[in-house]
């Protein structure tokens, strides 16, 4: 398990804000255990000790000491506060940035979202998070960059931040109105749907083109 | 032993500094607490409490896990842990504010008894928890329950917001408290006794909970398990003082403000 030098307080992770998920969901949302669809961001914690670093290995999760079947993973731009960040407004969000970079949320399979996923989005080492930040004085608008992961070399996710439900500044704002974000606070403000499955052994790299990489192999059991 | 950290406010050199203090038993009759740098004794009056853990590590919380709150609440004793997590911007300390957001209808106090994790560790079976668990202190879990939405239920909207984990006064060692199972679980609110449990009723209890988690990820000290709260919920409002107390632990007190009045001009 590796620690990482940026994210210093908390990493809040955003599900179920891609727009294509979110809509293909909505018959689901309206079913037991949910009733109706989320009228507020999902939000979750990566707890300190899943925090890890570019360039790490995975550890494989086990359950009851046995190697879990199937875990997943999915990419997402990463905003990394400069200042305090409290109670601010959309237009005025983006000027807490200090800068931003990318986060691989490792996990078990999302199967259901009704209930806090501690079992399978707590696993040791599971977010490492890029060893840049770019300055957010060079990222003139987060909403046109697009994050793109390959697993082993094959292209399975490419998203545009303009395909999520809420927008960086819409979700700073939300966010800052639930508590109060310190600098080294990181959000990670959405990820693909459908989330990539890896294997042991497997290459995962993403990146926001000609910005900032990530990259990360999957351990062995 | 008890261990506290406070701000401060007093004058002279110390002004503004954090301390680490112990409370002893003379703290009841003196009101004075001792620090640890150089057993210089402080006036209760001259600080600010602080939350006594001070690195904190991921916060635990459990929903539903006394047997007398499930049945209040009408859900069925869940067969497994509901864990959730709370972020380190919900924690102050003792005899500070928390506040109740604008425009809501329910909000109410948990009383939990919190055990700290005091060693590292993985993969620890229940027969051995008892060693990485370093000692205890008393939250004050307070809820939304206007803001619960069935996704992640409960949700950080509800459960992970600025002032609303009052903990403290103290953490207080292991050894000095003994046995958990059988402690008294109280909350007065403006000095009514409105919460009365006993950790008799905690489904899933410390051991268990150390093992449980420490099967999915690594413990670490400064890491905290809030244990969850017995029935007896209330309606809080600004002006309300709040008092969690558990027995041989100690009791911590909270006073409910407003949005306004918490953030002041960030507001």
């Amino acid at each position: 398990m590796t620690n990482n030098p940026i994210v210093k307080g908390k990493l809040v992770c955003v599900a179920l804000n891609d727009a294509n998920q979110f809509e293909a969901m909505q018959a689901e949302f309206n079913e037991a255990p949910y009733k109706s669809a989320p009228t507020q961001p999902v939000l979750y914690f990566k707890t300190h000790n899943t925090w890890s670093t570019d360039g790490a290995s995975v550890e494989w999760a086990t359950n009851e000491g046995q190697a879990v079947d199937s875990m997943v993973v999915g990419a997402s731009l990463a905003v990394v506060f400069g200042e305090e960040c409290c109670r601010v407004s959309q237009d005025e969000a983006l000027k807490y940035v200090g800068g931003y970079t990318l986060v691989h949320d490792f996990s078990l399979p999302e199967l259901t979202y009704y209930r806090p996923d501690i079992k399978g989005k707590c696993l040791d080492g599971s977010a490492p998070i890029g060893s840049v930040v770019i300055p957010a004085s060079d990222i003139s608008d987060p909403q046109a960059l697009t994050v793109t992961t390959q697993v082993n070399g094959e292209t399975v996710h490419e998203m545009p931040v303009s395909q999520m439900v809420r927008s960086v500044a819409e979700l700073i704002s939300t966010i800052s109105y639930i508590m109060t974000l310190q600098p080294g606070d990181v959000i990670a403000i959405g990820f693909p749907g459908q989330r990539a499955p890896v294997k042991q052994g497997d290459k995962v790299s993403s990146a926001i083109a000609g910005v900032i990489e990530l990259n990360n192999v999957v351990g062995r059991a | 032993m008890k261990h506290a950290r406070v701000l401060f406010t007093g004058s002279g050199q110390l002004n503004g500094a954090e301390l680490d203090v112990t409370v002893e038993d003379s703290f009841a009759t003196t009101g004075q607490l001792k620090s640890k740098t150089d057993g210089q004794l402080i006036n209760e009056s001259d600080v600010t409490w602080l939350s006594p853990i001070k690195e904190p590590g991921t916060i635990f919380a459990l929903g539903l896990n006394y047997a007398d709150h499930a049945r209040e609440l009408a859900f069925e004793p869940p067969k497994e842990p509901l864990v959730f997590l709370k972020g380190a911007n919900t924690l102050t300390g003792h005899k500070q504010n928390a506040y109740r957001p604008d425009n809501i209808d329910f909000q109410h106090y948990e009383c939990e008894l919190v055990a700290v994790i005091g060693k590292e560790g993985k993969n620890i079976s229940r027969e051995d928890a008892m060693d990485y668990v370093a000692g205890y202190t008393v939250c004050n879990d307070f809820a939304i329950r206007d803001y619960l939405e069935n996704y992640y239920r409960p949700n950080l909207r509800v459960k992970s917001r600025d002032s609303l984990l009052p903990i403290g006064p103290w953490l207080i060692d292991k050894e000095d408290v003994g046995d958990i199972t059988n402690l008294r679980v109280t909350t007065h609110v403006n000095g009514e006794l409105t919460q009365d449990g006993s950790t008799a009723d905690i489904i899933f209890d410390v051991p268990f909970l150390v093992e449980y988690l420490s099967k999915i990820m690594t413990l670490k000290p400064g890491d905290m398990i809030a244990t969850g709260t017995p029935e007896g919920l209330k309606d809080m409002q600004p002006g309300d003082k709040v008092v969690c107390e558990i027995e041989k632990i100690g009791a911590l007190e909270t006073y409910i403000v407003s949005e306004q009045e918490f953030y002041g001009d960030k507001y």
